[in-house]
């Protein structure tokens, strides 16, 4: 009960602009922190260690980061859409801004991957886009995040423009399962899941450690991102404030 | 130094792109705070009544 009491005030607490400014602008820096080492460890291992592949040879080395953008610009989405429930059903207004701070790292995500998957796709599938389900559903995700985002931008009332902004993430949410289940539903030319949670991966195991220092690296660069940029539309919209006076005075 | 690849061209601008969205996802918060903060100073310069007054 005391646990669930601590973690309610919490919760409350974050509610409160100062609180949750502070808390960004002190956690932003040890994410990027996090994110220059471990994508480090990543990218030398991924163009330094693991050998070529016996089929793909070295293009393969692309999908080190082709792979972990994708799964980011999904998780991304999962966390935006969950913020946004959030704040629609409770009306918390730093869950608000952190909902629409994860539209521009989300789309930049969608478009690391759509590129990175482009360029691999032409010397192995001998083309750079297919409209199959995969990469379609993918696009239709880029649509989507840009969607969000020229939407909160569109409202004088940027309170307004969010609670609308919400509207739409909670809508996209039905393309999420799309592009996860594609492979499966439909005929493509993108290939199955290699990387299995829950079963076997088809992968060799060499190959996956790469993979995992850059999965935990976006995964911090996305939420320094947010945070930054959530803690900065909270200046702007409260920049007639005294909270925010004392908070820009005291880092001059 | 720089490993040799097959499809070098590929792999290279693959992960150009990566650190070019990276790094612009990293300079736009830090332009957007200067910006801010500028204009945060200016409004409260406006509002002391010593706006134009050289810092």
């Amino acid at each position: 009960m005391s646990v669930f009491h601590s973690l309610k005030v919490g919760f409350h607490r974050l509610g409160s602009p100062p609180n949750f400014y502070r808390l960004c602008t002190r956690l932003a820096p040890w994410l990027w922190a996090g994110f220059v080492i471990t994508a480090a460890i990543g990218l030398y291992q991924a163009l330094y260690v693991v050998p070529p592949d016996y089929q793909q040879s070295d293009s393969y080395r692309i999908l080190f980061i082709h792979v972990p953008s994708a799964w980011q610009a999904l998780a991304g989405y999962a966390i935006m859409a969950i913020l946004a429930a959030i704040a629609l059903i409770w009306r918390i207004r730093t869950t608000e801004i952190l909902a629409m701070a994860c539209a521009p790292v989300g789309a930049a995500f969608t478009l690391i991957c759509l590129a990175t998957g482009a360029i691999w796709g032409k010397p192995m599938w001998g083309t750079w886009w297919v409209w199959d389900a995969r990469l379609t559903s993918m696009l239709v995700l880029l649509f989507i995040y840009l969607g969000i985002m020229g939407l909160y931008a569109a409202f004088e009332d940027r309170r307004k423009g969010a609670r609308v902004a919400c509207i739409l993430v909670l809508v996209g949410v039905v393309n999420i399962p799309i592009i996860q289940f594609s492979v499966e539903w439909w005929t493509t030319l993108h290939q199955g899941s290699t990387i299995n949670l829950f079963g076997e991966s088809t992968m060799d195991p060499a190959m996956m450690p790469p993979l995992i220092w850059m999965t935990i690296a976006v995964k911090l660069m996305f939420t320094a991102v947010m945070m930054q940029r959530a803690s900065l539309d909270l200046i702007d919209q409260d920049r007639r404030k005294r909270w925010v006076d004392d908070a820009i005075g005291a880092q001059a | 130094m720089i490993p040799e690849f097959e499809y070098a061209a590929y792999v290279w601008s693959s992960y150009a792109i990566f650190a070019v969205v990276i790094a612009w996802q990293a300079l736009v918060p830090f332009l957007r705070r200067r910006r801010l903060e500028a204009e945060l100073r200016e409004e409260r310069a406006f509002r002391a009544g010593s706006y134009g007054e050289q810092p």
